[in-house]
């Protein structure tokens, strides 16, 4: 076999193979896309993504809940020194 | 009449069950073996093979020593792009050997010749596999 049909055979057959393999390629490509798009679609995936975002708004709100709480401790333990305080005074001014 | 009815259903059942599973190993199985196997035939025996049976051709035996080290480097490395390039330039030499062959008239003085043909089928199926697994990490 000569280098020119060497040369001529090996350029069809690689531009027939990029071809063929141009033409699968694109096809697997949508294939994927239409898998994802049903993945993405599906029940499951929307209760998923449903309890995630439940999840993540009582999270927030179980944070916030516990800096009011603190809030409150602190209040009240304010107002314990300061009915301790009036309570000693109103001894001291009964007493007098 | 009836039974060997039942029976003819149940044996296309199986036989259907077994064609779905053998199509999804085929498209899902890891393909790593049979990269080093493509890419270790076309390096060491599709040079050797078509120089006893075709004769002297550099512009094809030279390169696809290259390419089948090219693969087996990429096979070791686990980068999925590389793999992907190596499997299509594995492929195309698969695909030139079986045309050459097919050229020379070697398919008809021998059924062991259709081996190429073989060679260039499993190298499209696991570049097929090797682009799906792309596909899906890109996708995620």
């Amino acid at each position: 076999m000569d280098n020119t049909t060497q040369i001529v055979i090996t350029a069809i057959t690689l531009l027939g193979s990029a071809g063929i393999w141009k033409y699968a390629e694109a096809r697997l490509r949508v294939k994927a896309e239409l898998k994802k798009e049903e993945k993405s679609a599906s029940d499951t995936v929307l209760y998923r993504d449903d309890l995630k975002k439940r999840v993540e708004e009582m999270d927030v709100a179980l944070k916030e809940a516990n800096k009011e709480l603190l809030a409150l401790t602190e209040k009240v333990a304010k107002l314990e020194t300061e009915n301790t305080f009036l309570r000693r005074e109103i001894d001291i001014l009964k007493s007098k | 009449m009836e039974r060997s009815k039942g029976r003819y259903a149940e044996a296309l059942k199986l036989v259907r069950k077994i064609l779905t599973q053998l199509k999804e190993v085929w498209q899902y199985s890891d393909s790593q073996p049979t990269e080093i196997t493509l890419a270790g035939a076309l390096a060491v025996l599709f040079p050797i093979a078509t120089y006893l049976e075709i004769g002297y051709a550099p512009i094809i035996q030279l390169p696809a020593i290259a390419a089948g080290l090219y693969q087996l480097y990429c096979v070791s490395g686990d980068c999925i792009n590389c793999r992907v390039r190596a499997s299509f330039i594995t492929f195309c030499f698969y695909a030139v050997g079986a045309v050459l062959y097919l050229y020379k008239g070697y398919y008809w003085q021998g059924a062991s010749y259709w081996g190429w043909i073989l060679l260039t089928f499993s190298s499209f199926g696991s570049l097929k596999r090797i682009k799906k697994e792309q596909l899906h990490r890109n996708n995620g």
